[in-house]
């Protein structure tokens, strides 16, 4: 559930490039095969009663809809808080703590997410609202850590330059740094996301439903459809929203960047 | 019963599962270098495949963990198995980012003074490129070490070995007197197993670089 | 292209091309040159012209698309590789050290490669830092990091030559180091070069490195087309057209002072030298003796150290240590360095004189002014061609 990475050396290659392409129209299409061949397949078998009872219609869409909302109250709530801690902790007068969180975010890595997610929702009660809790308590560490490094890789003598300028701090904040800032604040926001759809599929173990629900269901029962049908869900929207981050932030970002 | 009691009464337990914990992560993650590097080098030399390599490593990290886990379900049943499969996937994107960052870093003035001077491709890459990429490489295995520890506590789920199990116990039995202790003390383990696996790579990284670039 | 004796014919190349995939144009286009054993043959000029092209066709580092390539009047051009590479000693101007071995494992590459034993090798890397003037004991375990540029470079030539190849590719060699530097491993490379007496190809897009350096030029154009193939004394004398004219330059004539050496004209060696460990009043004496007015004093290696005249010997005699008095024995060449390396030397000297040393620093004599001009004068007469030329030209511009 940790982010990818960024290789050492990321040269803009022709490499790189057919990537980009191959993810572009690759990945829709990989995610819709995969999709309609699950369907496909689900739709040729003979399901017991027991299967029926997790595959049909209400289920799995009550568990998508779970899941969507935990992804989406959890991400948002990390937005809120990490991204403007973030450049709260880059600002001079508070350079000094910068070593320091991000030394507690590095470190903060090391929890498991299933041992976070079971710790808070003891301290705040089973359910969906301990669940959330538990989603922006595991993602705020990651995206507090790429908002600061973001922020302090904006090129210094472009801050310098702005400064020369007779720009104030805060304007340069707002017309320099922000601005050069946004594409990193963008992957934050991807990263979020990825990260708690991810985690929300434990969601099922602390009574917050989620896709989770079919694939644990599916184990237990021991009814291989059920579980290829939870994890082809789970994934093709943690593929989805991979994909849709990755195009809206491209979209978003300033160009010449 | 306080969480002091617990580890005392315990502490032989969450031992045992911390060796258990260890031992799927070293599996898996001998697995994924095996994999992993092989892959890396295919992607830097032949770039053709160069795309479909990284981006099909990188749909692992995308997907949620337990489902890459489940998914092996079907296959090999329950236990360590399905565990293993999955979190070797998991473990493979940095491996293999890192092995082809790590090759492409390698000054090009070097790879043509090699060749210039009849170092065969097999040769080259033993002697020259992977030393000289091995410190980038080792950073991606450590990287994906931290991934795979933490992972590894979801593999209770899928009747795997590990601490995940002390998690998975305490939280089964949530309500009754004690239980959160199982859930801190299975936490705690993995915390301690993944900051001893990263100083494990501080060292390996110190001792296995070769002097000339440290 | 001399056809006289075969057997004396290193490299040949026979319509050698290479055209890049997607490209109309070949880079190199039917390039035909006769190399001779034991001469340096260097390719010049501008940027893009194709003659590293050309040298990596060579060593096949680039596979010629049409020609052939004979060495040492096999052909080789489909030869095993790796093989053959390992019979051409390789130079790039970014040495190409391997950073993660010693300096000695890095010499012994390539008879790593092709199964020496380990006693030998080590020999072999023992003699050949002797040979670039580096202390074995001292530098074999190092890492190139630890090195100088300029040290670097010689490493990469001593790796070259490791295995004894006959023949050496040498793409811009010194082209990356500081101009002192750089002359001072030309002159070494010169020096080295009359010992062991390889073929070598030297990539540069420097003319006056060009004449220095080479027994041969040859001038390219655009696609690696010969613009002129001859002597450096040629070249600078009957440029083959515009293109060659033009690329040689202005100052034509003061770069013949690249073609003559040190060791080619008369020193004065009469020069009294003397140490400081000598009894003031000998030094004294044979000062007064010799038509000098200043002596120089030498260490205890013989190396130039100070200039000292007869008022600084006095002041010595009141208890001055005579290794502090007169002036520091600057701007020493050695004496394959060329008139125009003396010349710079001279003008920035204390002395007005250039010292001459050998490889190891010892005092060989000195270089006045006088001295070269006499040689200019012999070379203008020598060549008058050359001088008619060269006024044709400058009326040809008022």
């Amino acid at each position: 559930m940790a982010v990818a990475p960024a290789p050492v050396v990321e040269t803009e290659s022709k490499q790189s490039q057919t990537r980009k392409k191959l993810a572009l129209f690759g990945t829709p299409i990989f995610i819709i095969t995969v999709l309609l061949a699950t369907y496909l397949w689900i739709s040729s078998l003979e399901l017991d009663s027991i299967e029926m009872r997790v595959l049909n219609k209400e289920v799995l869409t009550e568990s998508l809809m779970e899941h969507l909302y935990l992804t989406g109250i959890s991400t948002a709530l990390v937005i809120l808080i990490a991204i403007p801690l973030g450049i709260l902790v880059t600002r001079p007068s508070l350079k000094r703590a910068t070593p320091f969180v991000l030394g507690l975010a590095n470190a903060g890595q090391a929890i498991p997410s299933f041992g976070l997610l079971t710790i808070v929702v003891i301290w705040f009660g089973i359910g969906v609202q301990g669940v959330i809790f538990g989603l922006v308590a595991y993602s705020t560490l990651p995206i507090l850590r790429n908002t600061m490094i973001g922020i302090q890789q904006v090129d210094k003598s472009l801050i310098k330059a702005a400064r020369g300028m007779g720009m104030s701090t805060r304007q340069v904040l707002a017309r320099v740094e922000m601005p050069l800032a946004v594409p990193v604040m963008l992957a934050g926001i991807r990263t979020a996301l990825i990260i708690n759809v991810g985690t929300a599929t434990l969601a099922t173990f602390f009574g917050a439903g989620g896709l989770g629900f079919v694939i644990f269901n599916g184990i237990q029962l021991n009814r291989d459809p059920v579980l290829v049908t939870g994890v082809v869900m789970v994934s093709a929207l943690a593929l989805s929203v991979d994909y849709l981050a990755g195009v809206i932030g491209r979209l978003a970002s300033p160009r010449g960047l | 019963m306080d969480f002091l009691d617990y580890l005392s009464r315990s502490g032989d337990n969450l031992f045992e599962l911390s060796l258990e914990h260890i031992n799927l992560v070293l599996i898996s993650m001998g697995l994924a270098i095996l994999i992993g590097v092989p892959l890396g080098i295919t992607a830097h030399r032949k770039t053709r495949w160069n795309p479909i390599i990284l981006s099909g490593a990188g749909i692992m990290l995308t997907i949620p963990s337990l489902a890459l886990l489940a998914i092996f379900v079907p296959i090999f049943g329950l236990g360590a198995p399905p565990a293993i499969a999955g979190l070797t996937l998991y473990a493979l994107y940095p491996i293999i980012s890192n092995t082809v960052a790590g090759l492409q870093s390698v000054s090009p003035a070097i790879v043509k003074a090699s060749r210039g001077m009849g170092m065969g491709s097999w040769r080259r890459l033993a002697k020259v490129e992977l030393p000289l990429a091995w410190p980038v490489i080792i950073t991606g295995v450590r990287v994906s070490t931290q991934v795979v520890v933490g992972i590894a506590a979801i593999a209770a789920i899928v009747g795997g070995p590990g601490l995940g199990n002390e998690i998975f116990r305490g939280l089964r039995s949530l309500g009754s007197p004690g239980a959160e202790n199982l859930v801190y003390g299975g936490t705690l383990a993995v915390v301690i197993v993944a900051y001893l696996f990263d100083a494990a790579f501080i060292l390996i990284r110190r001792f296995t670089t070769p002097r000339g670039i440290r | 292209m001399s056809t006289n004796s075969t057997s004396e014919v290193m490299i040949e190349l026979d319509e050698l091309t290479k055209t890049f995939p997607g490209q109309s144009v070949p880079a190199v286009d039917k390039l035909s040159l006769t190399i001779q054993k034991g001469e340096i043959v260097v390719f010049v000029g501008p940027s893009g012209c194709g003659k590293t092209t050309s040298m990596e066709l060579i060593n096949r580092l680039i596979e010629p698309t049409s020609g052939r390539i004979i060495l040492e009047g096999e052909d080789v051009t489909d030869a095993q590789v790796d093989s053959l590479r390992r019979r051409i000693g390789y130079v790039i101007q970014e040495t190409g050290l391997f950073p993660h071995r010693t300096i000695a494992q890095n010499i012994a590459t390539v008879p790593g490669m092709i199964g020496w034993k380990k006693g030998r090798m080590d020999e072999r890397v023992d003699e050949l830092l002797g040979l670039i003037g580096m202390e074995p004991s001292q530098y074999r375990d190092r890492f190139p990091k630890e090195l100088s540029g300029g040290q670097r470079q010689r490493v990469g030539v001593a790796r070259a030559m490791a295995a004894d190849p006959p023949v050496m590719l040498m793409d811009e060699p010194f082209g990356a180091i500081d101009p002192i530097t750089r002359e001072r491993l030309q002159n070494e490379f010169l020096r080295l070069q009359a010992q062991i007496q390889k073929t070598v190809v030297f990539v540069t897009h420097d003319i006056d490195e060009a004449i220095k350096m080479g027994d041969k030029i040859v001038v390219l154009k655009e696609q690696s087309h010969i613009a002129q193939f001859a002597s450096p004394e040629e070249i600078l004398s009957s440029p083959a057209d515009d293109y060659v004219s033009d690329f040689i330059g202005q100052g034509a004539s003061l770069k013949r002072l690249n073609l003559t050496r040190i060791r080619d004209i008369e020193m004065a060696t009469d020069t009294p030298t003397g140490t400081a460990h000598e009894e003031l009043s000998t030094l004294r004496q044979r000062l007064a003796e010799s038509p000098w007015s200043t002596m120089m004093i030498l260490d205890d290696q013989h190396r130039p150290m100070r200039w000292v005249g007869g008022r600084d010997l006095n002041r010595a005699n009141a208890g001055e240590d005579i290794a502090k008095l007169g002036l520091p024995a600057t701007a020493t060449v050695e004496p394959q360095a060329t008139l125009s390396d003396a010349l710079n030397e001279l003008i920035t000297s204390n002395g007005g004189v250039a010292i001459v040393v050998d490889g190891s620093g010892v005092f060989q004599g000195v270089v006045d002014i006088e001295s070269i001009l006499t040689a200019v004068r012999t070379m203008r007469e020598e060549n008058s061609q050359f001088y008619l030329a060269q006024k044709e030209i400058s009326e040809a511009i008022d």
